[in-house]
């Protein structure tokens, strides 16, 4: 049983941060409490780097963002997945499933 | 390495702007906010929340930097490769590439300068407020074939009284008016002119300083005032606000200036001075000669709810009941009107749309070039392509650098073009055809310089990136396995070259036709007689000031004194003074009837002149009946005339004019002034070279001197070369005369046919900028496929084959690209030149020899650069290209 969290690996944030977004559009600071709780704190988030990758998801036109107010009436800019996105991450997670069936596989074997 | 990632940062902030970075940092502000509230709602103080919200970030400038790098550096990394690999590319074929350069300079350039030039002229709303609702209104006349006339200012008052569809409406007396100034130093002459009170308020003009004139100062009484130029108020008056109110002396009367106009007002004349007004006398009104005398240009303002329509609807109504209220005068006038902006442009639009239609299609011809050019240039490098797709290079990246390839060569030729504009703009402003060009000064239009960059950009866009698209087509392995030799797409690309080639070889046929009739058409207009003999004349303007020089006495012994003088110089043949020159087409006509004929036997519309001294020789006019003018005519008393040859022709026919007698009237009566023809003399051409000589009648001057004269001297040698001693000659007789202008006759004509020249200079700039353009498309072509056949030529020369038939091949295809091209040019042109009928000259539009001549120009050139690829194809050293291969 690992005590510390586990850094995010690279690469897999772009498929977490999709398939936070699935369900509703958020902000950055709620798609990073999103993933903590789901993961129940086993998967330690870097806030910092989730914002490079909400611009590289913007720009290959996975996700769009827009200005908003929250309930608290403070200005945020909330993020949602586009059609292409939901593509994306269909194409995405079947990729990680046969990456992480590949792994398993070897690790098993081995 | 420091220094330059600070410059990269801003000038990524530059390109990309703050707002990014703004944005991110209020993401990022209520990121940490939010964190902190998180741990302060679990019970940690708010320094430690804020603290560990940063923690957990994990540092605020990495992930700025980390985010701007996402944003900005990927998309400047490829950039700077594609732009470095073009210029790379263009570095390796520096002739194709400047070529295309040069091309997109001149299309641009000369379209720009043109449009600038036509947009400023024909297009732009006139300076004045509303232009739309203002109208120039005209007299007509069927029967002297008067069509927008100036009015006589009793008909004038009668429609600014009695036409409800009128806002205001004013006028001025047409025609350049020069008047001696008399200031602090020499006298000089300004131009004048004379204006109703409503005049500047009918325009809407406001004055710079001061008032304009009001309406009751169209009439006697008051202080005669004045409004002046800007240009005037600096040089004569010292720039200096306390010339409101002060005195000037024009022609020894004293002027109040009232006002002074920016300098943005030059109306009706680019060079006018001063305004006056009318001073019409209250008592004139009643007068015949008020309604008689034509002379005043009357602009009006309507009402902004009517329209044209209406408002023509109330003038012709009114017309027809002054027809009836003013039968003597008014029976066969009527009247109309026109927008202001068409009047003023009436003359100037058919040689600007000329010249626009030209360089529309210089700018076609210049696109096909330069897509000819890339295309050319990217058949060359389909191999290389090829290359690239095996070895890994995506599709859209090929494309992305087919695209900045293209626009970098789009953008360094807008650069030169704007170069070329910009000198093309200041060109056309200072050619002397100041008649086409009523405008001064020109702003090169950013709009439309942009929207030429974009046409030629677009166009280098589509040929530079077709061949990439095309490629996508293929398998890389094939086009690799086949070489240079034939892939279809290769044909594909070879076809749409060879159609642009033929395309341009057309679109030059057809400029250089236009630019050939107006060669034509101006060499006919040179070889007119004007009827009489220009070389060797000096003419010299001179304004003679009223108040001294009013009574006929005094005029005509100036007029001997002056003429003996010159007489006397040296180099002087002959000399003489006449009232205008011939070709500039100022004077004035009449009505005249022939004594003993039918009461409605009359004429109307003759031109009058008055001379003294041997005019007739010193123009070398030949005398062809009866006698010319003698020194006892000019004091005689008896009043005899010499007329023309077309009046004679058209009036008496077989018989001999001389000794008939006429009356400047349409229904002599008793009162009549009865004047004898003295002699016939041959016909000068009133109005310029392109008209035919008017019926003209000639008078002493001393019977009806006037204001203004020319003094015109024969000279053995240079014209010019006398002027210093003709002005000493006139200093002597009167030191305060003011010389208008002095020309040489030679100059008289050349400014006659001033329109025509700059028309024919631009064409046949035109034309020789599209032939040029067309024979490199051509090149290009050909050199093209000589190099594709490299292979081919050598295996026909290790058969046996002859230089001689090798060249032959090679020159057949540039030869079957320029005849389709002429064949089609020919057609086009046939069509299209009908619409410069109407500014030729004694030419008609499908002239076979322009034609013929051109024809044959364009085939020699063609045939010409088709001799250099052939040259070359036809000394290949097959041993060579076997090996290359």
């Amino acid at each position: 049983m690992l005590t510390t969290p586990t850094d995010v690996l690279r690469g897999t944030l772009d498929l977490l941060v999709l398939k936070t977004l699935h369900l509703e559009r958020m902000h950055g600071w709620g798609i990073s409490q999103r993933i903590e709780q789901i993961s129940k704190g086993t998967l330690d988030v870097n806030q910092g780097s989730l914002y490079p990758a909400l611009q590289r998801l913007e720009q290959r036109g996975w996700i769009d963002s827009e200005w908003r107010t929250t309930e608290n009436n403070r200005r945020a800019k909330y993020y949602r997945l586009t059609t292409g996105g939901r593509k994306a991450l269909g194409v995405e997670l079947a990729m990680w499933r046969r990456y992480v069936a590949s792994v398993e596989l070897i690790l098993e074997t081995s | 390495m420091h220094l330059f990632k600070g410059v990269l940062a801003r000038i990524r902030a530059i390109v990309h702007g703050t707002r990014a970075d703004r944005e991110l940092d209020e993401e990022i502000c209520f990121h940490l906010e939010q964190e902190a509230a998180k741990h302060e709602r679990s019970g940690i103080p708010p320094g430690e929340a804020r603290r560990r919200a940063m923690v957990a970030f994990g540092g605020v400038t990495r992930t700025r930097e980390a985010h701007r790098d996402v944003r900005v550096v990927r998309w400047l990394a490829d950039l700077v490769a594609d732009a470095r690999f073009a210029l790379r590319s263009i570095r390796r074929t520096p002739m194709i590439a400047s070529a295309a350069v040069i091309t997109l300079a001149l299309g641009i350039g000369a379209a720009t300068a043109i449009y600038t030039v036509v947009d400023a002229v024909l297009l732009k709303p006139l300076p004045f407020p509303h232009p739309e609702q203002l109208f120039v209104i005209g007299e007509d006349n069927t029967e002297r074939e008067w069509h927008l006339q100036v009015a006589a200012p009793a008909n004038y008052l009668d429609w600014k009284e009695r036409l409800p569809a009128v806002a205001s409406i004013g006028g001025y007396a047409d025609g350049h008016a020069s008047t001696t100034f008399t200031g602090d130093g020499e006298p000089r002459m300004v131009t004048t002119v004379q204006v109703t009170g409503t005049f500047f308020s009918v325009l809407g003009a406001q004055p710079a300083l001061g008032r304009t004139f009001r309406d009751e100062e169209t009439w006697e009484g008051a202080t005669p005032t004045a409004v002046v130029s800007s240009r005037f108020w600096r040089s004569a008056l010292g720039g200096d606000s306390a010339a409101i109110g002060k005195s000037i002396r024009l022609n020894s009367k004293q002027f109040v200036v009232v006002g002074v106009m920016p300098s943005t007002f030059a109306y009706p004349y680019r060079d006018a001075d001063v305004w006056l007004t009318m001073q019409w006398s209250s008592s004139a009104r009643e007068q015949q000669s008020f309604r008689r005398a034509h002379y005043l240009r009357v602009i009006t303002r309507l009402r902004p709810s009517v329209t044209a329509a209406s408002a023509d609807v109330q003038l012709q109504s009114l017309v027809r009941r002054l027809q009836q209220e003013y039968p003597e005068t008014n029976e066969k006038m009527s009247a109309s009107m026109v927008p202001l902006r068409a009047f003023l442009n009436g003359d100037e639009r058919r040689p600007l749309l000329l010249l626009f239609g030209a360089v529309g299609l210089l700018l076609l011809i210049a696109c096909a070039n330069v897509g000819n050019l890339l295309l050319v240039r990217s058949i060359g490098k389909q191999r290389e392509l090829s290359l690239r797709l095996a070895l890994g290079a995506g599709h859209p990246r090929l494309v992305r650098q087919a695209l900045t390839e293209s626009f970098l060569l789009s953008l360094l030729g807008g650069i030169a073009g704007l170069a070329v504009g910009w000198m093309g703009v200041r060109a056309l402003a200072s050619t002397q055809s100041a008649e086409l060009l009523p405008v001064q000064e020109f702003g090169i239009d950013w709009r439309v310089l942009v929207f030429l960059l974009l046409v030629t950009t677009v166009s280098a866009l589509l040929f530079g990136i077709a061949p990439s698209l095309w490629g996508q087509r293929q398998h890389p392995a094939n086009a690799l396995r086949e070489g240079s030799r034939s892939s279809s797409d290769g044909r594909r690309m070879r076809r749409w070259a060879n159609t642009l080639a033929v395309g341009e070889v057309a679109l030059a046929l057809l400029l250089t036709v236009g630019a050939g009739l107006l060669v034509r058409s101006y060499a006919a207009l040179r070889r007119v007689d004007p009827g009489f003999q220009p070389s060797g004349v000096l003419t010299v303007s001179i304004e003679m000031p009223g108040g001294r020089y009013d009574s006929t006495a005094v005029l005509t012994q100036f007029d001997r004194a002056l003429l003996d003088r010159v007489r006397a110089t040296p180099g002087v043949l002959n000399a003489s003074i006449v009232s205008s020159l011939p070709l500039t087409g100022s004077g004035w006509t009449s009505d005249f009837a022939v004594r003993g004929r039918a009461r409605d036997d009359f004429a109307t519309e003759v031109r009058h002149r008055e001379v003294s001294g041997d005019y007739f020789g010193t123009m070398r006019v030949p005398l062809l009946r009866g006698r010319t003018f003698t020194e006892a005519d000019a004091t005689s008393g008896d009043h005899v005339i010499v007329v023309n040859d077309v009046l004679a022709r058209k009036y008496f026919h077989d018989t001999d004019p001389v000794g008939q007698q006429i009356v400047f009237d349409r229904a002599p009566d008793s009162t009549s002034k009865w004047r004898t023809i003295v002699g016939v003399v041959a016909s000068e051409r009133q109005l310029g070279m392109q008209i035919e000589a008017h019926d003209e009648i000639f008078a002493p001057l001393a019977q009806e001197q006037q204001g203004s004269m020319v003094l015109v001297v024969r000279t053995a040698g240079e014209p010019l070369a006398f002027v210093p001693a003709t002005r000493r000659a006139l200093r002597e007789i009167d030191p305060n005369l003011a010389i208008e202008s002095v020309q040489t006759m030679d100059d008289v004509l050349d400014t006659s046919l001033g329109r025509d020249r700059f028309l024919m200079t631009m064409l046949l700039m035109f034309a020789s900028v599209g032939i040029v353009l067309a024979i490199v498309g051509v090149y290009g072509v050909l050199a093209q496929t000589a190099r594709r056949r490299t292979r081919e030529m050598g295996v026909r020369i290790a058969l046996g084959a002859r230089a001689a038939q090798l060249r032959w091949l090679v020159l057949a295809h540039g030869l079957k690209l320029v005849t389709a091209g002429l064949l089609i040019g020919a057609m086009l042109a046939l069509v299209l030149t009908r619409a410069m009928q109407r500014v030729l000259f004694d030419v008609q539009a499908n002239d076979p020899l322009t034609y013929l001549a051109v024809a044959l120009l364009l085939a020699a050139t063609g045939a010409a650069a088709s001799w250099l690829p052939a040259y070359r194809a036809s000394i290949t050293d097959p041993a060579v290209v076997l090996r290359v291969e």
